[in-house]
């Protein structure tokens, strides 16, 4: 099988289960060969007894080898939490070809679940919003949590436009637990005002990653000629040339990236650019790379 | 210019259709949805200033396509001149026949046709032809004079006769084809003897006109010549005093009576010389005899003195071959003594010693070799022994020929040998009617020629059939035919022979053409065409053809012929002496020839004698001809020929093909056009 698949051939696959078992599948198959990851309770450190210490904890082994009693300690295992905030807004619908952006993201977030749920075993979480909270699907690590996830992400068709000012009191509701949230959108607004947005929600310990996902066209837009554009949010038109698309719109979104990365780091959160024609790797890296420094 | 259909010119109100297109109705570009205008800024102004380039190349290209459809259906034309001089085709005809021989004529008509291509514009088209025995095309129409005039230079008077008719015939198949105007200007002495029979054949299309150049005089020229030869192809006695004999008729055309001398040459050797009195525009006839030569072939030329205008034709040649007699096996069934008896006799009556018959039943041929016989007759032969019915197969085959006469024993043994095929029937008259008489004889065949027949149908009226075999004729040729339509004689072609078959006896029983004189004559021409020796010598016309090999025998790849002419050179080529079926006699003399089958011929070829008249056309049938094709032409032409005649020339076709060219380019410059909002969907 193929280690990453192509998101074209994502799309066409009906079922998002089957597309985040593929992933995530071919994701762990791949980390076979890395040390960097693991998954199971790991040894941390030796200790000598003390009296009081469980005796469940000393190494007998080591005990009848050195006639010396040390306590074998693990690196204790603990449950993180994923929240997924799915940005559902009607610029999410732009495609240049398959996948749309909002497939994507679907993809994105199906694989980060079945990631966590079916591999780590930490609750995950979504909530879909546009310009307000659309759908909610606690943090749980409870059987069928997944199914619910994924319809959840079913039903998240794009609606209205981006406003992640209303919602955000919500966000912080219902994030009231440490965990990583992960926000996927394709953050059309103001850096400034995203980051201001969405800062907050680090201030109760959590782990904040924006995953923005954009299309190739809306990178490198090829125009052959002047067009009449539509805002797909906001209905409004404008006539574009193609030298202005060759240029200044390439240098103006460049800059939205760079400074949108740069604003986000400097509030200690993550950012990761994911471009609809990659495979779905680097966003699940991502999140592992983020949950080994958590624990 | 003009327009033939002007009132389609209202059409031009369509043109108001691709400026409403172009500028009233404005461009709906189809919107092309993006995330979000954030990152956008609006440049109208470029955009539009680059849309209307487009469409004022695109409104010019469909202004121009309705401006051209409207003009093409106004049918615009220019004039032109009709048909100025260097519109009409020069062509140049020089007579080269034998009878341009004489004096300087042929030198006069040469040197008139050069100055009539000299004075050619250049821009002028003109073809040169040469009219001899036949006529040849020298040039296509073309402009170059330096090769028209090299072609001209190149004509040698020559010894065929020329034809007015042939020429009026190729001038009707020239005007076919070229539609332009045509002056034929035609060099030629104008001799009577050329016209043909019906002056129909003259006649000239419309646009051909005539100009006839005459290099002969008024007056007809005195000319001597010997006009024909009555010699023996094949001599085998010399003291034969029926054949051995030159007989030769002495012409006078316009010329007061005289006393010639005429010789007998042979091998260049005067033999004998005789004087005789030719009356005034009249013929004598002068006989040598006996004709002393030596065995094989022999040139002989009877000359009559000259000191006439065409010295040329004071000879003729002819050649005889002197052999010893041939060999004629007759194979005749076991009781049947009447059959050699009969053929036997009229041949020795009518050949005298130049064939001998070596008669055989048909029992004791099983040694003989039919290659040592000049023919071989089958007499009633059904049971032929097997081996010699093979040996004559291949004899055939190889060329020789075979007389096949079916007596009444054919409807006992159906087959034919030799002939390959089978007795479908026999007629006994006697039964039927008593007797069946002799219908259709065909006096062309070499075995019943006869330039004369007379009423009694040449002598074969009066002969009666009892008794015929019917045989079916397919692949043969009938030669005659019984009153009932039973093919009588056939002849047909086995390999390289010839078998010529009688459907009854030779001898009285079965018919009674035996007891008749023409029976004397039948055997002697069916002798000498089945011996094929009149063919190995005599003499022939010029233009006259020779088989060279079978016709079946041009792919066999047996050897190649060999021909020299008179002037000692080989007419055919290599490639042409290996697959030539014929060979077509075009000069005077003496032409040597070894066939394919390895046989000797020599010949002797003369000029056609009526290209010894020298007599010209009366200038009132001159003038007639010449003015056959263009009078209603002339006509027309009388009252402006100072004046330019134009005609119209219509110009339909290069709009249309314009307005072709223009409909291409603005589908190129539409879909260009059209693309630019397909592709941002």
């Amino acid at each position: 099988m193929q280690r990453f698949l192509d998101p074209t051939v994502l799309a066409g696959i009906s079922s998002l289960d089957l597309v985040a078992k593929t992933v995530v599948d071919g994701f762990v198959a791949g980390l076979h060969r890395s040390p960097d990851f693991g998954f199971s309770q790991e040894f941390a450190e030796y200790r000598a007894y003390t009296p009081g210490d469980d005796l469940r904890h000393v190494d007998w082994n080591l005990f009848a080898r050195t006639e010396r009693c040390y306590l074998k300690r693990y690196r204790g295992e603990t449950n993180s939490q994923l929240t997924v905030l799915l940005d559902a807004s009607n610029s999410m619908e732009y495609s240049s070809g398959p996948p749309k952006k909002m497939d994507y993201a679907r993809f994105v977030a199906a694989s980060l679940f079945y990631l966590a749920l079916h591999n780590q075993r930490d609750a995950a979480g979504l909530i879909v919003f546009d310009e307000q909270v659309r759908d909610i699907v606690r943090p749980s690590t409870r059987p069928g949590q997944l199914g619910r996830l994924f319809a959840a992400l079913e039903r998240a068709e794009p609606h209205a436009r981006t406003d992640f000012a209303k919602p955000l009191h919500h966000f912080q509701e219902l994030l009231h637990r440490r965990g990583i949230a992960i926000v996927i959108s394709d953050f059309y607004e103001d850096p400034e005002s995203i980051v201001r947005t969405i800062e907050p929600l680090r201030y109760r310990g959590n782990e904040v990653v924006l995953f923005h996902i954009l299309d190739p066209q809306e990178i490198r837009p090829l125009l052959k000629s002047s067009a009449i554009l539509v805002d797909l949010e906001t209905d409004h038109k404008i006539e574009v040339v193609p030298e202005y698309a060759r240029t200044s719109y390439r240098a103006k979104i460049d800059a939205h990236v760079e400074h949108l990365r740069s604003r986000t780091r400097a509030a200690g959160m993550d950012y990761q650019l994911l471009v609809t024609d990659q495979p779905l790797d680097s966003a699940l890296r991502q999140y592992l790379a983020l949950r080994k420094e958590r624990n | 210019m003009g327009f033939l259909t002007p009132w389609f010119l209202g059409g031009l109100a369509l043109l108001s259709v691709p400026v409403f297109v172009h500028l009233l109705r404005r461009h709906v570009a189809i919107p092309r949805p993006v995330s979000s205008l954030m990152f956008f800024e609006r440049g109208i102004q470029s955009s539009t200033r680059h849309h209307r380039l487009k469409h004022l190349v695109l409104l010019a290209l469909r202004c121009a396509l309705v401006l051209l459809v409207v003009l093409a259906f106004a049918n615009p034309f220019v004039h032109r001149v009709a048909a100025n001089t260097n519109s009409r085709l020069l062509l140049i005809v020089l007579d080269n026949s034998f009878s341009m021989r004489a004096g300087t004529r042929f030198a006069d008509a040469r040197q008139q046709a050069l100055a009539k291509l000299a004075a050619k514009q250049p821009s002028q088209k003109a073809q040169i032809m040469s009219l001899g025995g036949q006529l040849q095309i020298l040039t296509q129409p073309i402009f170059d004079a330096a090769q028209m005039r090299s072609a001209l230079e190149s004509v040698q008077p020559g010894d065929g006769h020329a034809s007015y008719g042939e020429l009026g015939h190729a001038l009707r198949a020239v005007a076919e084809n070229v539609h332009t105007p045509i002056d034929v200007h035609l060099y030629s002495d104008m001799q009577r003897s050329a016209m043909p029979a019906n002056f129909a054949d003259l006649v000239l299309p419309a646009n051909v006109t005539l100009d006839l150049h005459s290099v002969a005089g008024k007056i007809a020229t005195p000319n001597w010549t010997i006009e024909s030869i009555d010699a023996p192809a094949e001599l085998s006695d010399p003291k034969d005093p029926h054949r051995s004999r030159v007989r030769a008729v002495v012409a006078g055309f316009g010329t007061q009576a005289a006393s010639k001398t005429v010789s007998l040459v042979v091998n260049g050797k005067t033999i004998s010389t005789r004087k005789v009195e030719v009356p005034a525009n009249g013929r004598a006839t002068v006989e040598f005899a006996p004709l002393d030569v030596n065995y094989g072939f022999n040139r002989c030329e009877v000359r009559v003195e000259g000191g006439d205008a065409l010295p040329a034709d004071d000879s003729m040649v002819f050649a005889v071959r002197r052999s010893d007699p041939q060999r004629v096996l007759f194979v005749h069934a076991s009781g049947d003594t009447r059959s050699p008896v009969y053929f036997g006799s009229a041949l020795k009556a009518a050949a005298k010693s130049s064939f001998v018959l070596q008669s055989v039943s048909q029992e004791q041929t099983t040694n003989l070799d039919p290659s040592h016989f000049a023919f071989v007759v089958l007499s009633d032969s059904a049971g032929l022994p097997a081996i010699f019915e093979h040996t004559l197969a291949q004899y055939v085959a190889r060329g020789g020929n075979v007389f096949i006469a079916l007596g009444t024993s054919a409807a006992r043994r159906a087959r034919i040998p030799v002939w390959d095929a089978n007795v479908a029937d026999a007629h006994d008259y006697v039964r039927l009617s008593g007797a069946a008489t002799i219908g259709e004889v065909d006096f062309t065949h070499p075995a019943l020629l006869d330039a004369q027949p007379g009423r009694n149908n040449g002598g074969w009226a009066e002969a009666k059939v009892f008794y015929a075999a019917v045989v079916d004729p397919r692949g043969a040729r009938i030669a005659a035919r019984l009153s009932d339509g039973t093919p009588l004689l056939l002849d047909k072609q086995v390999g390289q022979g010839h078998v010529l078959l009688l459907t009854t006896g030779l001898e009285n029983l079965t018919n009674d053409v035996p007891l008749h004189p023409v029976f004397v004559a039948f055997a002697d021409r069916v002798a000498r065409y089945l011996s094929g020796s009149e063919r190995l010598s005599g003499s022939r016309l010029v233009d006259a053809y020779v088989q060279l090999r079978a016709p079946a025998d041009s792919t066999s790849g047996q050897g190649s012929v060999e021909v020299i002419g008179p002037d000692s050179r080989r007419p055919l080529s290599l490639s042409e002496a290996k697959t030539a079926q014929t060979l077509r006699l075009e000069q005077a003399g003496v032409y040597q020839i070894r066939l394919a089958n390895g046989r000797d011929m020599l010949i002797g070829v003369n000029p056609d004698r009526r290209e010894s008249d020298l007599q010209p056309i009366a200038d009132d049938v001159q003038r007639l001809w010449s003015g056959s094709g263009s009078s209603v032409a002339s006509q027309t032409e009388a009252g402006s020929t100072h004046q330019e005649s134009y005609r119209p020339v219509s110009l339909w076709w290069y709009v249309m093909l314009l307005a072709f060219i223009t409909a291409l380019a603005e589908i190129a410059f539409a879909s260009r056009y059209m693309s630019t909002q397909r592709e941002e969907i």
